[in-house]
């Protein structure tokens, strides 16, 4: 049905609020932000058009290609190890074992936690003197793999991307929530044709949760992993040698030697980044049909 | 019912009257000047009580017309981080500190802080060091800046783990000390604390401890292409097989926490640290740490330029807000120069161990460290800024990554050297 003149009025009424705060709190510091990139400004002094120069410098910037690189990995990761984690601790969990109530809990406790209580904490396990890690490490005759966990070249970016990518809870209960919203139909039947609980995961759960809360905890994890700042500038602060630096860090020590088109540039990218996966991630999941019907005619194909 | 009426008229008109004159009160009460100070000596800062005592008696002695409020801030990044923000909004604080000269000409330009060249017309002026203001005058022409807080930067060391290892005597030259820092890694000490975390603050005063005494006074005019800075990161290197592990990862609060756990020897710091030699909480067996320390300027470098350098710092300087009220301006100014009042300082000074650019007497009973604090920048041949506050901001922020690839062998001194001069030159 078409909607009529006074459909419209009421349509734009409700809009006209969140288009208004979207416009206010995103456009207008995005267009902000794209003129800075263009000027060399210290935030305080008048500032000079450069054209592209801020970007030029950028590029030519080892620390901001590895920050860039670490955010690639950072998403990569989020999409690839922790929401699958979280699924698998969904879907064991929506089967409601003994005691599940309480391991949702327990997984989802840590989202409740500041980010600097658990990076603070994070520290003192990554300790490389009194740390709990190299304890453990030396208690169980292992003490020659003891090491400088955020301090080593090669040990930084897996320490800090490990002991974020154990925090699944937050993405398992959304998947539950999905999860618990499947026909119990589809496992019946399944149960009755001797489907295992791992071949009914893979055939009905999966398939039907793909193109609804999957997609959504990969893209979130995406885009928390392409904005990373807390955990690295709280462990390592980018370092070893910038080798776990990430671009929001990046345009942050930006900004605090003043350098605020250079720090514009470098929101510009990640921005220009973030769509990029965004749209890949779409891209990759677009083939699916929401139709929990055609969904499981699919799989039973 | 007509008295009812009348009552309640009266009533009415009574309480007319006592909220008029409430309100009266209230304008009266509004008569006070609120001073607003985002402040940094707060916390366990060694200057922080002296400093809630000064705050606490001028309010006192000011009540109802002036009250200044302390917001506290424990962090040094993070205050340096909301000055700039609320200075480049338009909003400075009344009365703020700033510890980056590299910032001040910026600050300056910005036309939003108060000018204090008419309020030190007077006898002001005189209780500040000599020439100490006339530096921090930019574009301009205002004296927006006073400098108020500086630091000597000398080497403190355990005397009782050097004499383990046989020193009655800190080494002379540099690579005497190299010596016994083997000597003391040997013994199972470490021998000097580094760090690369954060702002790399124990390795960056290393570092400028080096780069004085091999490139002399004027290494930093030369640029970071002077052969100094490179043979100083050679040094550096080697300075971190003789520190604890891990120290790449470590933060300054690990540094200090090995030297006041008496399992490293050598130790550099600002005089700002001073106190936490005489707390308590840092005796072990019943000695305080000021027990078991002694204080030296920097070795020889041999065949260096920078014979006698020591280390110096302009830990902060006193600034406000441009004011459109005269009579808040006036206010501001008064209590700056309560805080600045010679007698007032020789306490401080007693209290935290922190050396000021104010004219006064030395406090009758100032700490024994003070003194040998004190000692070492009277006999310096030149002082320096640390590397951190003569090199551009783009350079500092360079140095953490530049240190932790120097100590995990990613680049060598030249290599170091050249992350600087990128991160200089890319800015």
């Amino acid at each position: 049905m078409k909607p009529t003149k006074s459909d419209r009025k009421v349509l734009i009424a409700f809009l006209a609020p969140a288009v208004a705060l979207v416009v206010l709190f995103f456009v207008i510091p995005v267009i902000y932000v794209a003129v800075v990139s263009l000027l060399k400004w210290n935030g305080l002094t008048s500032a000079e058009f450069k054209g592209i120069d801020n970007f030029v410098a950028l590029f030519k910037d080892k620390a901001f290609l590895r920050s860039i690189l670490n955010n690639v990995i950072w998403a990569a990761t989020a999409a690839a190890i922790q929401v699958p984690l979280a699924m698998l601790m969904a879907i064991i969990l929506s089967r409601k074992p003994k005691g599940w109530k309480f391991f949702r809990t327990v997984y989802f406790f840590p989202q409740v936690i500041s980010g600097i209580a658990l990076a603070t904490m994070w520290r003192h396990i990554y300790n490389a003197e009194s740390g709990l890690l190299n304890g453990l490490l030396r208690l169980v005759g292992l003490g020659h793999l003891a090491t400088d966990w955020l301090g080593g070249m090669d040990t930084a970016l897996p320490s800090v991307l490990i002991y974020w990518v154990f925090y699944v809870g937050y993405y398992m209960v959304i998947m539950m929530a999905d999860i618990t919203t499947i026909d119990e139909s589809y496992y019946e039947a399944a149960t009755l044709d001797g489907a295992t609980p791992f071949q009914q995961a893979i055939h009905i759960t999966i398939p039907l949760i793909k193109g609804t809360s999957l997609l959504t905890c990969v893209t979130l994890a995406s885009v928390m992993g392409l904005r990373q700042f807390e955990q690295v500038y709280l462990l390592t602060n980018g370092q070893p040698a910038n080798t776990t630096s990430t671009i929001v860090l990046y345009l942050y020590k930006q900004m605090q030697t003043g350098n605020y088109g250079r720090s514009s540039a470098a929101a510009i990218v990640l921005i220009i980044v973030g769509a990029l996966f965004i749209v890949t991630i779409r891209k990759l999941f677009e083939d699916h049909k929401k139709d929990p019907k055609r969904v499981i005619e699919k799989e039973a194909k | 019912m007509k008295n009812m009426k009348k009552l309640l008229a009266l009533v009415l008109a009574l309480l007319m009257v006592v909220s008029m004159a409430a309100c009266g009160a209230k304008k009266e009460e509004s008569k006070e000047i609120v001073i607003n100070f985002p402040c940094i000596w707060v916390g366990t800062d060694a200057k922080a009580p002296y400093m809630a005592k000064l705050v606490e008696e001028f309010n006192a002695a000011n009540a109802g017309s002036i009250k200044v409020v302390i917001e506290e801030q424990t962090d040094y990044q993070a205050y340096r981080d909301k000055i700039r923000t609320l200075i480049t909004t338009g909003n400075a604080p009344d009365i703020f500190s700033v510890d980056n000269p590299q910032e001040l000409a910026n600050f300056s330009a910005t036309g939003k802080l108060m000018d204090f060249t008419s309020a030190l017309e007077g006898d002001w002026k005189a209780t500040f060091n000599d020439g100490c203001i006339d530096p921090y005058i930019y574009e301009n022409g205002q004296i927006n800046f006073l400098p108020f807080e500086s630091a000597v930067i000398p080497l403190v060391y355990n005397t009782e783990l050097l004499a383990e290892v046989g020193y009655n005597e800190f080494p002379a030259t540099y690579s005497e000390m190299m010596e016994m820092f083997a000597k003391l890694k040997e013994a199972g000490y470490n021998a000097c604390g580094q760090m690369a975390a954060e702002n790399a603050w124990s390795s960056m005063l290393w570092y400028s401890q080096l780069v004085a005494s091999i490139g002399g006074p004027d290494v930093y005019k030369n640029g970071l292409e002077d052969p100094a800075f490179v043979q100083a990161a050679e040094v550096l290197r080697e300075m971190y097989n003789y520190t604890f592990d891990g120290a790449v990862s470590a933060a300054a609060a690990d540094v200090n926490g090995h030297f006041i756990a008496r399992d490293t020897a050598v130790y550099i710091n600002g005089c700002w640290w001073i106190g936490n030699f005489y707390k308590e909480e840092n005796a072990v067996d019943g000695k305080l740490l000021a027990d078991v320390v002694d204080v030296t300027g920097a070795p020889t470098w041999e065949g260096g330029k920078g014979e006698g350098a020591v280390v110096t710092q302009a830990q902060a300087f006193l600034c406000a807000a441009k004011q459109d009220d005269p009579a808040k301006e006036a206010a501001i100014i008064k209590f700056l120069q309560y805080i600045t009042e010679p007698t007032r300082i020789s306490e401080w000074e007693a209290s935290s161990g922190s050396m000021f650019f104010i004219e006064h007497e030395p406090a009758a009973d100032l700490k024994e460290i003070s003194k040998k604090f004190a000692a070492v920048s009277n006999e310096a041949n030149f002082t320096v800024y640390t590397f951190a506050q003569s090199v551009p901001l783009a350079v500092t922020n360079e140095l953490p990554a530049a240190v932790s690839a120097l100590a995990n062998d990613v680049v060598d001194a030249q290599g170091f050297v050249d992350m600087l001069i990128a991160a200089r030159d890319n800015a």
